[in-house]
């Protein structure tokens, strides 16, 4: 069993660094922690959808459409309203694409959201009017564009995508989503209300994603398609989930942490162009060597070092393998 | 006007539908024997490319047996990473799955970003065949040619399958890999197989590319989004399928493009509005059959 130390241990983090960095306020920092932290929600949100056996390819989708919506709507409604559309549309789009692909299975699931999210970079630039074309949109600037609100903001999103993690990891889900994801026909027999689960799970993703996206867009109040619709942004939440160690909150936290640093070694020793190759390296070489990622690793050392029973080891292992 | 319009948009359709078809079949049939959707086939095709490209620019290499190195070389490569890496992930969760030849393809892509910087190259190969004219409408050499080796290689595939034991072998492996398993088929070097041959059709392919369209690292990636789409419309590892797939994303690719104002730059946004509609409405493919996903 968790402590309730160890249950703590990602809010004291967050608050304590978020806090330190504000305080220090280097900018080179305090940029590396808005990446980190935009990254690890998004990694944290994609991770809560595949508990239910939902893999994404499609994270691009809502994190453009969620800086798309508050762009869109900041002049109509004012902020306040056009920060609650963010959370509205995304919903809406979770649902539809969430319903959609209900019946998809495995492979057919990831390529369908794959294709959702690269229609949406398209539907942006065929409707010019609306959107901006591939010329871009200004969504509002993010606290007026001082970076150390900007992670302040940022950072209470992330601590509240933790908390909705945890939750979600809590005694109330945890037996129904992990349900769903290894025999969805058992649990469907059991009573758990397998599409509404499912869908529940794809919103509270789809909503998360997106205000990470609509804080994104904020950073400088200006954003191309290619910027938020890219596949890089249905890419890193799943790699970033994997590397770090998927079902659990601490797992997308390490994962982000760790690439993110990569990244920025990577672009001072390689530069601008191609820079990104450290991360196919790194996602070849975890996948070989440490499938159950970061924290996978962890638990075999403490279990090593005997401060975990094996008891506890061998039901997770049997929970991921049923 | 308007129809010579509408005859020569649906050649060029048909010519590029060679190319979309191999590239496809190869994705297919990777599919279809292990499971794995091998995203990074795309930059075999590219890499295919590239070497088609620089043997005729540096060596002087005709294309056409430029294709044919390619094609090996791309086998070859084929069998290092599916000994590699690939063969490991076959047990892991799909998520593993999908990320290891996403890996792979970010890995190769920013390899060919550093190595030959993004710009687009074009090949100054003179055409191998001279323009088709019929009436109004001209159809260039080598868009002649990358129909007539892309139907080659998508018939030779079909042919294999068919005709062959190892092609026997694979369809089992398919199907059925317990029971191909229980009547002693080595499934890993069937699995291993279907790569190779993979490899093989995309590295001819990229030599295709070469031929029609620029050489740069992101080709890959536009093509296999394309192959995705028509995978989908041809069901997930039916090789037969993907033929019908290419057609009919070529010609609505390609009829978008001249009838649709703007539609130009819809670009293999078409290919997703397919993608999309298509999984919707039957999972399985249009022509798909009912199959283990």
């Amino acid at each position: 069993m968790k402590t309730g130390l160890t249950r703590l241990l990602p809010y004291v983090l967050i608050l304590l660094v978020t806090l330190a960095l504000i305080w220090i306020d280097k900018p080179f920092w305090i940029q590396l922690a808005i990446g980190v932290a935009i990254t690890a929600i998004t990694a944290l949100a994609w991770d809560i959808l595949s508990r239910t056996g939902q893999v994404s390819l499609g994270s691009a989708a809502f994190f453009g459409i969620g800086s798309y919506t508050l762009a869109i709507f900041e002049p109509l409604i004012g902020l306040t309203l056009a920060w609650i559309a963010v959370a509205v549309v995304c919903a809406l789009a979770a649902t539809l694409l969430g319903l959609l692909t209900l019946r998809l299975r495995r492979m057919y699931f990831a390529i369908a959201t794959l294709g959702f999210a690269l229609s949406m970079q398209v539907l942006v630039v065929v409707f010019p009017d609306l959107t901006g074309g591939s010329g871009g949109i200004a969504p509002p600037v993010l606290a007026d564009g001082d970076p150390r609100w900007q992670l302040g903001l940022i950072g209470l999103l992330l601590l509240a995508a933790v908390a909705i993690s945890d939750t979600l990891l809590g005694l109330r889900f945890r037996p129904a989503f992990f349900m769903i994801r290894t025999k969805p026909e058992l649990a469907a027999a059991s009573g758990v209300p397998v599409v509404r689960m499912k869908i529940f799970a794809f919103i509270v993703s789809g909503v998360l994603i997106g205000l990470a996206g609509a804080c994104y867009g904020g950073l400088y109040g200006y954003v191309v398609p290619t910027d938020v619709f890219t596949t890089n942004w249905s890419v890193l939440p799943l790699a970033i989930a994997t590397l770090g160690g998927m079902d659990t909150t601490i797992g997308p936290l390490l994962g982000a942490i760790a690439l993110k640093a990569l990244e920025e070694v990577a672009r001072s020793v390689i530069g601008g162009t191609g820079y990104q190759v450290v991360y196919g390296a790194v996602i070849i070489l975890f996948v070989i060597a440490m499938p159950q990622g970061i924290v996978g690793l962890l638990r075999k050392v403490g279990t090593l070092t005997g401060r975990r029973t094996a008891t506890g080891e061998k039901k997770k292992e049997r929970e991921r393998h049923a | 006007m308007e129809s010579t319009l509408l005859v020569q948009s649906l050649l060029l359709a048909l010519t590029t539908a060679g190319l979309y078809a191999a590239i496809a079949s190869g994705l297919t049939l990777e599919f279809g024997v292990t499971g794995i959707i091998n995203f990074a086939h795309g930059e075999f095709v590219m890499l295919g490319a590239f070497l088609t490209y620089f043997l005729y620019e540096t060596a002087g290499v005709p294309p056409l047996a430029g294709m044919v190195l390619s094609g090996l070389a791309m086998t070859a490569l084929s069998w290092l990473v599916f000994d590699g890496f690939l063969s490991r992930v076959l047990k892991q969760d799909e998520h593993n799955q999908i990320l290891a030849t996403i890996g792979l393809s970010i890995l190769l892509i920013n390899l060919a970003m550093i190595a030959w910087t993004p710009d687009a190259r074009v090949m100054h190969a003179p055409a191998l065949l001279p323009p088709l004219q019929i009436g109004d409408v001209i159809v260039p050499g080598n868009n002649l040619v990358v129909l007539l080796v892309g139907i080659a290689l998508y018939g030779g595939m079909i042919w294999f399958m068919r005709h062959t034991r190892q092609g026997l072998l694979l369809r089992l492996a398919a199907d059925d890999p317990q029971l191909a398993v229980l009547a002693g088929v080595d499934v890993t070097r069937m699995f291993r197989l279907s790569f190779l041959i993979g490899g093989l059709t995309a590295g001819v392919s990229g030599g295709l590319v070469a031929l029609i369209l620029y050489v740069q690292p992101l080709v890959g990636v536009d093509l296999v989004m394309r192959a995705f789409a028509i995978v989908a419309l041809g069901g997930l590892g039916s090789i037969g399928g993907a033929l019908i797939g290419a057609v009919l994303l070529s010609a609505a690719e390609n009829l978008t493009a001249t009838f649709v104002p703007g539609g130009g730059s819809w670009g293999y946004g078409v290919a997703f509005v397919i993608i999309v509609l298509v999984l919707v409405v039957r999972p399985t493919g249009l022509f798909g059959s009912e199959r283990r996903a």
